[in-house]
């Protein structure tokens, strides 16, 4: 068994060191991942704490033949931030929807910056060709649909499947050539 | 549909964006057990949380953890020895006293470790009426009745609901979903029941449930009881219903 799926296992069993060592062990990815998507490091905190705690309590339903523990926790670490923003935009939605449409229409930057932005220069992510980095990273950044994505980037559907896909391919490819 | 087809919606289910006839379709094939998409999936999902360069988080949140979790080395127990009053010295009633604050100490943290617990759970349980009280300000919210049918007439609900901003569910007054089922809440347009959330019911029969928009109108909520992991299309018996609009 990996190391990892050593460490969630003794969470199961209660054992706090071994909470102590997850942590340290896979708290920079998830707060990376958290950090990218709120954009705000006092939501990140608080959405860290969230993700570790729910790790602690749930750590009996971890699955190893279902997934690494990298994948576990970064996944929640996702859904927790995307719920974060949503929440967010959902308050300022309520009482000012009108300012809020207009923000958004004014931000179809470019992606550079937007790569700039998240501090993804220098990761995997950052070799991929723009138009399938910039689809991948609305999709798990930004958590919007393909169908939201299409609209977003005025492309069909069928394209934004195939940049994603070809996206992917891209990643495991640079991540095998320099893991 | 060939496998060609179904790679590409892994790749969109892998980044969290597969949505529509696509998700249903895809989840059916998972559900239906095919090893190899299974296997392209956690490939993918494993690539995507090792792209990202690891980021130091703020030393206060572990600190913060690992209190809300308990003392990382439980300190032992110890039992102070008995001293006959007569010969109690200065040192004894120190010893006694130090003894004594372990003693609080230990207690104290073992209650500490269970109110985190239930400050965790009523922090839940806020942020969801929270927003819940949030959408309710908004003149486009309707609240819907849900009623129990079938097996359960005594149960009832209430989703509050935005077409924009989703919705929350209450529910009570049902009984907790047997080992391995758990309820599944279905929005229904246009006469198409759209999976919107998996949820739990509590000992006293109250459950809750955040709804995600669905981009449009929806015509009937429903609850139903499904296998625990939830299916894409309604299975089981009916628990709880709204009126169609």
């Amino acid at each position: 068994m990996a190391p990892g799926a050593e460490l969630i296992r003794g969470m199961a069993a209660g054992d706090r060191a071994a909470f102590a060592a997850f942590y340290d062990r896979y708290a920079p990815l998830a707060y990376s991942v958290i950090l990218r998507v709120v954009r705000d490091r006092a939501d990140g905190a608080d959405v860290l704490q969230d993700v570790f705690w729910e790790a602690w309590r749930t750590a009996d339903a971890y699955d190893a033949a279902r997934g690494s523990p990298e994948a576990w926790i970064v996944m929640r670490a996702r859904t927790r931030a995307i719920d974060r923003v949503r929440a967010r935009r959902r308050r300022e939605e309520t009482f000012v929807a009108p300012v809020d449409e207009a923000v958004a229409r004014d931000t179809g930057a470019d992606v550079a910056r937007q790569v700039e932005d998240r501090g993804l220069v220098g990761s995997a992510l950052e070799r991929l060709p723009v138009p399938q980095r910039e689809a991948i990273e609305l999709a798990y950044f930004e958590g919007l649909s393909q169908t939201e994505i299409a609209e977003r980037l005025k492309q069909p559907l069928g394209t934004v499947k195939t940049r994603i896909r070809a996206g992917l391919e891209r990643l495991r490819e640079v991540m095998r050539r320099s893991p | 549909m060939t496998h060609e087809a179904f790679e590409d919606l892994i790749a969109v289910y892998a980044v969290g964006a597969l949505d529509g006839e696509d998700l249903v379709r895809l989840r059916a094939h998972l559900a239906a057990g095919c090893a190899r998409c299974e296997a392209a999936l956690r490939e993918a999902e494993d690539d995507l949380a090792r792209a990202v360069p690891p980021l130091s988080p703020p030393p206060h949140v572990k600190d913060a953890l690992l209190a809300r979790v308990g003392p990382v080395a439980a300190p032992a127990r110890r039992r102070p020895a008995w001293v006959p009053w007569a010969l109690a010295t200065a040192a004894a009633v120190v010893a006694g006293a130090a003894f004594t604050g372990a003693f609080v100490a230990i207690r104290y943290e073992a209650r500490l470790g269970q109110m985190a617990r239930e400050v965790s759970a009523a922090r839940e349980q806020l942020r969801r009426e929270a927003a819940a009280l949030e959408l309710l300000r908004d003149p486009a919210t309707r609240v819907v009745a849900l009623r129990g049918a079938g097996p359960q007439p005594e149960a009832a609900g209430r989703v509050i609901w935005h077409d924009r901003a989703g919705g929350e569910l209450f529910v009570a007054n049902l009984s907790p979903a047997p080992r391995g089922k758990a309820y599944e809440l279905w929005t229904i347009a246009g006469g198409r029941p759209r999976p919107a959330a998996l949820f739990e019911v509590d000992a006293s029969g109250k459950g809750s449930a955040r709804i995600e928009p669905t981009g449009g109108g929806v015509d009937v909520f429903a609850v139903t009881l499904e296998p625990e992991r939830g299916v894409p299309a309604p299975t089981g018996p009916i628990v709880l219903a709204s009126k169609a609009e």
